[in-house]
């Protein structure tokens, strides 16, 4: 079947099996930033953007994204221009082996987008459906931290 | 990798039309709402009826009360300012506890009930309060939840709608304690409940509780003790008693039966505490 969505802010069509899932054409598509993790929606390796709300893509069916806006970990940047919570997990070292980063910076975005100013609290909340077996996750709430500051002062 | 059959993807525009592509792909037929026990748990499902195009979202609230879109996902419901108000937020309380907030953006209310997980939060909470569904077989019906689970394996063809909840009482209050690993991980066990108290008396009291390890239920015996009596330490100490007494629990992988009995005392006490304080805070 055909599906028509808007990805990374382009308008494409991919043809998938009717029991695809939405991880399952990207990765096929070569957005290989999405990562297949557990394949079970405990990770949230493959996290991705559907109408601006973070999403596990391995639980989500591609059909459901039909007509849908989809923002990968590839879509973030702005053209050269790393994203600011991209830049800031570079900055402060927020990555070790890097599998789960792109879906723990997914994640953020969707946060950071509703919530410009989170506390700790909120930000650790907001990552909890992220899974990183590297670190103790302090690096990356500091790096998430910063990034609101960026943002929120985005040429300051 | 639970979905190695699918032959069909189908998206209906209209609850009628849903219904009738569902009747005809029969057994091997499955709505998806958000799709998440879908991809999870059914391999056998070879026809999905996609409900994405069927108006079935958003939150309202009139004098009957709240109705909340089955297709609604778990974060709409959170962030709603109508269930931020309603018994002190409690639905949004608990929702907090609930998966992660990848989950909650997938998963919706109505895929939650038809899943009938055992460890469910959202169930207790919603059976606390009274919630009834609507199902739609060519008509709508609508039933109370608890009748739901009961039946629902019998369900056929029909399909959940919305959930509503009453309006909340005026001198009513809610709370809900959850036992996890962690807050990501399912109940060990959960309790909810909702106390209509009025001058310091108790005229109603809901108390459920799930994860036992089997689905939420009331604890009737528990209510028994909680209502006409005066909503005090006293009679809280005398309801978690009584609920380590009546509940019936069970050993899984999660928790032996010994510690969930400890659990069901705490829980209970802890709950009707909260929801003593929470009436306090109401009436000053």
């Amino acid at each position: 079947m055909k599906i028509d969505l808007t990805l990374n802010g382009e308008k494409r069509s991919f043809e998938a099996a009717p029991g695809d899932t939405l991880l399952e054409v990207l990765r096929r598509e070569r957005f290989v930033g999405v990562k297949k993790g557990c394949g079970e929606g405990d990770c949230g390796a493959c996290a991705v953007l559907l109408d601006g709300h973070a999403v596990n893509s391995c639980l989500v069916l591609a059909g459901k994204a039909d007509g849908r806006e989809v923002v990968t970990i590839e879509g973030l940047a702005d053209g050269e221009r790393l994203h600011p919570i991209q830049e800031a997990f570079l900055d402060l070292g927020a990555i070790q082996c890097g599998y789960c980063t792109p879906g723990m910076v997914i994640a953020a975005a969707d946060l950071l987008a509703h919530h410009p100013d989170p506390s700790e609290e909120e930000i650790r909340e907001g990552i909890s459906g992220n899974l990183c077996r590297c670190t103790g996750y302090v690096k990356q709430v500091e790096a998430v931290q910063d990034a609101a500051r960026r943002m929120r002062r985005p040429h300051g | 990798m639970g979905l190695l059959h699918i032959e069909e993807y189908l998206r209906p525009a209209s609850l009628e039309e849903a219904f009738r592509l569902k009747r005809a792909g029969g057994e091997r037929a499955a709505y998806v709402g958000g799709g998440v026990s879908l991809v999870l748990f059914a391999p056998e499902v070879k026809t999905l009826v996609d409900l994405s195009r069927v108006p079935l979202d958003g939150i309202h609230s009139d004098k009957g009360g709240v109705r909340i879109g089955a297709s609604a996902p778990m974060r709409e419901v959170l962030d709603s300012p109508i269930l931020q108000t309603y018994l002190g937020g409690i639905v949004p309380r608990m929702l907090r506890e609930v998966a992660s907030p990848l989950l909650r953006n997938v998963a919706t209310v109505g895929g939650t009930l038809v899943a009938a997980n055992p460890w469910s939060d959202v169930i207790p909470v919603l059976l606390s309060l009274d919630a009834e569904v609507t199902l739609f077989d060519g008509k709508s019906r609508t039933i109370p939840l608890a009748n739901l689970f009961p039946v629902r394996h019998h369900l056929g063809d029909a399909l959940l709608t919305e959930v509503r909840l009453p309006p909340a009482p005026a001198h009513g209050a809610a709370s809900f304690v959850k036992f996890g690993r962690t807050r990501f991980d399912v109940a060990m066990l959960n309790v909810a409940c909702a106390v209509t108290a009025e001058k310091g008396r108790c005229s109603k009291a809901r108390v459920v509780v799930g994860g036992r390890p089997d689905l939420a239920a009331r604890a009737p015996k528990v209510e028994e003790v909680l209502v006409g009596a005066e909503f005090s330490p006293k009679t809280i100490a005398a309801a978690a008693d009584v609920a380590a007494k009546t509940v019936e629990v069970r050993e899984d992988r999660r928790a032996s039966a010994e510690y969930r009995k400890e659990l069901v005392e705490v829980g209970v006490r802890r709950a009707l505490t909260e929801a003593r304080a929470r009436l306090a805070e109401g009436s000053r």
